[in-house]
């Protein structure tokens, strides 16, 4: 009786559309989520749109739906929910209920500024600084670089107070440009970002599923977020050499960015080795690695390796913590964001299967989230940007 | 388990906060910049800077609700933990430096632990860090004032350039000194490596880097050297701290010591005539362990603040290196087995996590083996603990002589011993390791009048491709092992998948 008491004040709802239509898809998908509330108006809809989506269709379709809720969304790698990984649809998550609350902002032109956009949208948190518990789900431009100061600058507002949870938006690869969805229209360059307060526990957790291989290289010259020497020697040399790269790899854009997708290259920190993805800024003029997010001068780097075993099981070990910080409350629902680069490893059955370990984690709670640029999760530190992870933000 | 890589994490996150503040171009961006790289580094919630008695930068609370008393009370450390919103009490510490604008580095984490001895060394590492940096950008901030008041440009300009210089060549030492800490140069290299620098930076003709004596803390001993009698430099003198002048002053007091008149220990050392010296303390874990000596023969040396800062600079380093030595002293002692000198049983099951993922990788097999002592009780119980213990020795290097370079022996506990063998594509190797292991270990042993025979089984068990789990990778090895002893000892057996049902139908 209790736990259906706690359901009606806060209620998720996922739906998910693949029809070719994208208003039609958006209003689909829509109502399947609006369902989860059973006829309560929503509070925030979220839609994870494949990119050859007319996104206005969406937007429009969804704002129709939303009774005066916000709409955000962006843009994917594809998407995920109930019933298994999806390419080309639309999956629109749902939160409602008089135990939730929500505030949204947007910051838009962001490059060259990230650190302010981060801090002017993290001040749609403190409307809601009484409620005990608060997250703010960022959505970002995957094309955007430097995402590391959006969040800097969000932490600079909010301190440890509030977790930072979310994803860049992808677009399938093309590289071309990626879209979101906020403030009633359809953005790109830009942050959007909504606060969800709640009256029971949120958790936010994150994990990858890669390990070092052999010695660890310094990074011996770096700048503009680029390595250009380690150990002393060409960047991009010593990384290919040191996984034993095929010798097209070294001269072959298409056939680098091939190698590194499923090979980050991983940074110390002091609670473990976080990875960052090389596979998208190719330089072999100049034969520097680069690209996912700042690595520092004097650092310490290894090359890095994981197979689907080793990342399916930092998918269970994500939802496990998520799951068990909500402190024996029942889920509600989960947003679940993994990095587009695993795909690459996973291959489409692999996904298939991550799809299958999620399904088993949420059991009949529904989740969604999407193939990203780069995943958003604060946790402990300040830091909160990651490669090729899992992350999953649990609501009681 | 304390990570492998932690004591070059430490210098890593020097290196990686010099490179950061260094290219910061005014005070309140370099400010900014070492909270959050300090904040990063320690994976800490809260860092601030407070200079002057003021609260100069934070992170870590909602903007504008700092709690700047509470911050000022842990830079003075008038406590030890601060409340931080959204998380609850955190462990608080603080690092601090002297001079013209005392500062202090603050930072909290929200854990369990407080923070360890090598956090701790690394904080204080930073403080200085940021000490020179704020010091030289002072000075630049004010070259530039006076130089766009003054008339006299061009040599204004000039000393601009110098002061530049000199900051940058600074860094450059600093830099060349923690990536050989973080190499892992041997300690004595890195020293001299210190001393060089500190001769060719500050100019000073003598360099001296003294430390207590490990056994007589009453005693200091000269390590590394600039300008020293060459007589001398073959048997490096020791000298009571009491006598040691000023670099003894400097060990007594934790502070640097500046003298402007000659100073007889050193002349005794030297060829004489030193006119003026100074020294800073250097510390090994937070304790004050020796000091760091420049000294000139110029007859007008003076040392100004800067001077001063370079050498707690390079004493801070040799800090460094001494801690991060002791740490891997220690780790080595962590991870090893205090009696027979071989793994231990953390080590060996942590290394065997990451040799099954690797092996996951390259497409090998991993093996090992389990190898329990057949007869070993008796000795132990009859003769008591210190034949046993020697026995024990007598065994690990037995066992030590028979597996190949690169396979890893471990003492698990009381009289079991493990072995790993990696980069296997079959039982071969392993099996072939276990014949020898038996052999070797059913040859009598003689230990004081005694003559044993204590015989080994040894259960063999390999990796299954697909399936990297240590727990099950030692129950099978386990399982073999106790086929080996119930079918008489003595002997190995390869773990096969009948046996568990065999042991469970016993």
């Amino acid at each position: 009786m209790s736990s259906e008491l706690a359901r009606k004040r806060r209620w998720m709802g996922v739906g998910r559309s693949d029809l070719a239509d994208s208003r039609a898809a958006a209003l689909a998908a829509g109502r399947e989520a609006l369902a989860g509330g059973a006829g309560d108006a929503p509070k925030l809809l979220i839609a994870f749109s494949a990119i050859g989506h007319d996104a206005a269709a969406v937007l429009d379709g969804l704002t129709g739906l939303a009774d005066g809720a916000p709409v955000l969304g962006c843009s994917t790698h594809g998407e995920i929910g109930p019933g298994g990984p999806r390419d080309g649809g639309v999956t629109v998550a749902a939160l409602g209920g008089p135990g939730f609350a929500v505030t949204t902002a947007t910051a838009k032109d962001v490059t060259g500024r990230q650190r302010e956009a981060g801090a002017e949208v993290a001040q749609c948190a403190r409307e809601l600084d009484g409620w005990p518990h608060r997250v703010l789900l960022l959505l970002t431009d995957g094309l955007v670089r430097d995402q590391e100061s959006v969040l800097r600058g969000a932490y600079g507002v909010l301190g440890a107070s509030v977790p930072l949870f979310g994803g860049a938006a992808a677009d399938g690869w093309r590289m071309t440009g990626a879209y979101l969805l906020g403030d009633g229209r359809v953005l790109s360059g830009a942050v959007v970002a909504a606060t969800i307060a709640s009256e029971a526990p949120l958790a936010v957790s994150v994990r990858h599923g890669y390990h070092r291989l052999g010695q660890p290289m310094i990074v011996t010259g770096a700048a503009n977020g680029r390595v250009y020497t380690l150990d002393d020697r060409p960047a991009l040399d010593v990384y290919l050499d040191r996984l034993g790269a095929p010798p097209e790899a070294y001269t072959d854009p298409a056939a680098f960015t091939a190698f590194a997708l499923p090979r980050p290259l991983g940074i110390q920190r002091r609670s473990g080795v976080e990875a960052r993805n090389l596979s998208t800024e190719v330089d072999l003029e100049g034969r520097s690695i680069g690209g996912g997010g700042a690595i520092d001068h004097g650092g310490l780097t290894w090359a890095m390796t994981g197979d689907e075993e080793s990342i399916l099981a930092a998918t269970d070990a994500a939802c496990a913590d998520a799951l068990a910080a909500l402190a024996g409350r029942r889920p509600v629902g989960m947003l679940t964001l993994s990095c587009a680069a695993l795909r690459a490893v996973l291959g489409d059955e692999g996904i298939r299967r991550e799809g299958e370990r999620l399904a088993r984690w949420a059991g009949d709670v529904p989740f969604a989230g999407f193939y990203t640029y780069g995943e958003i999760a604060r946790v402990r530190g300040i830091d909160g940007f990651h490669n090729q992870t899992f992350v999953v933000l649990a609501l009681a | 388990m304390v990570p492998e890589t932690t004591p070059s994490l430490q210098i890593q996150q020097l290196v990686e906060l010099l490179a950061v503040v260094s290219t910061l171009p005014d005070e309140a961006s370099a400010v900014r910049g070492a909270v959050e790289r300090a904040a990063q580094a320690l994976e800490a919630e809260v860092a601030a800077v407070v200079v002057d008695g003021r609260l100069a930068a934070s992170v870590g609370f909602p903007a504008g609700r700092a709690p700047e008393a509470d911050l000022i009370a842990v830079a003075h450390r008038q406590r030890a933990y601060v409340e931080v919103p959204g998380l609850g009490v955190c462990h608080a510490l603080s690092a601090s430096w002297g001079g013209t604008h005392p500062g202090h580095l603050v930072l909290a984490r929200y854990a369990d632990e407080p923070f360890s001895i090598e956090e701790r060394s690394l904080v204080r590492g930073m403080a200085r860090v940021l000490e020179l940096t704020l010091t030289m950008l002072r000075t630049l901030a004010a070259e530039h004032r006076m130089r766009q008041r003054s008339e006299r440009q061009a040599r204004e300009n000039e000393q601009l350039a110098g002061s530049l210089a000199v900051h940058n060549r600074l860094l450059q030492h600093l830099f060349d000194i923690q990536r050989a800490i973080s190499r892992r140069l041997p300690l004595k290299q890195i020293l001299d490596l210190i001393t060089a620098a500190a001769h060719t930076l500050l100019g000073d003709e003598v360099v001296r880097l003294w430390l207590r004596d490990e056994h007589d803390p009453e005693l200091v001993k000269l390590q590394s050297f600039v300008g020293l009698r060459p007589e001398l430099a073959k048997r490096l003198p020791a000298v009571p701290l009491a006598d040691a002048g000023v670099a003894g002053e400097a060990i007594l007091t934790d502070r640097v010591v500046v003298q402007a008149y000659r100073e007889p220990v050193i002349d005794r050392l030297t060829e004489g005539g030193t006119t003026a010296c100074m020294a800073a303390p250097v510390h090994e874990s937070g304790q004050v362990t020796g000091s760091l000596l420049v000294a000139s023969y110029r007859p007008d040396r003076g040392y100004s603040t800067a001077d001063e800062q370079t050498l707690r600079a390079f004493a801070g380093h040799v800090s460094i290196a001494l801690t991060d030595a002791t740490t891997v002293d220690r780790m080595y002692q962590a991870f090893h087995d205090s009696l027979t000198g071989l793994a231990s049983r953390g080590l060996f099951l942590d290394r065997l996590g990451q040799q099954l993922a690797d092996a996951e990788h390259d497409g090998t097999r991993v093996a090992l083996l389990f190898v329990d002592l057949d007869r070993f009780k008796p000795v132990n119980d009859t003769l008591g603990h210190a034949a046993g213990d020697e026995l024990l020795m007598v065994i690990a290097d037995r066992l030590r002589s028979q597996v190949r370079a690169g396979d890893l022996a471990a003492r698990l506990g009381g009289d079991e011993f493990a072995v790993m063998l990696t980069g296997l594509t079959s039982s071969g190797p392993a099996v072939a390791v276990a014949e020898r292991v038996v052999s070797a270990l059913s040859q009598p042993m003689v230990v004081g009048q005694h003559r044993f025979q204590v015989n080994a089984s040894v259960g063999i068990a390999l990796s299954q491709p697909g399936r990297p789990d240590t727990a099950d990778l030692v129950r099978r090895a386990d399982v073999a092992m106790y086929h080996a002893k119930r079918r008489g000892g003595g002997r190995y057996e390869l773990f096969a998948d009948g046996m568990r049902h065999a042991l469970a139908t016993d």
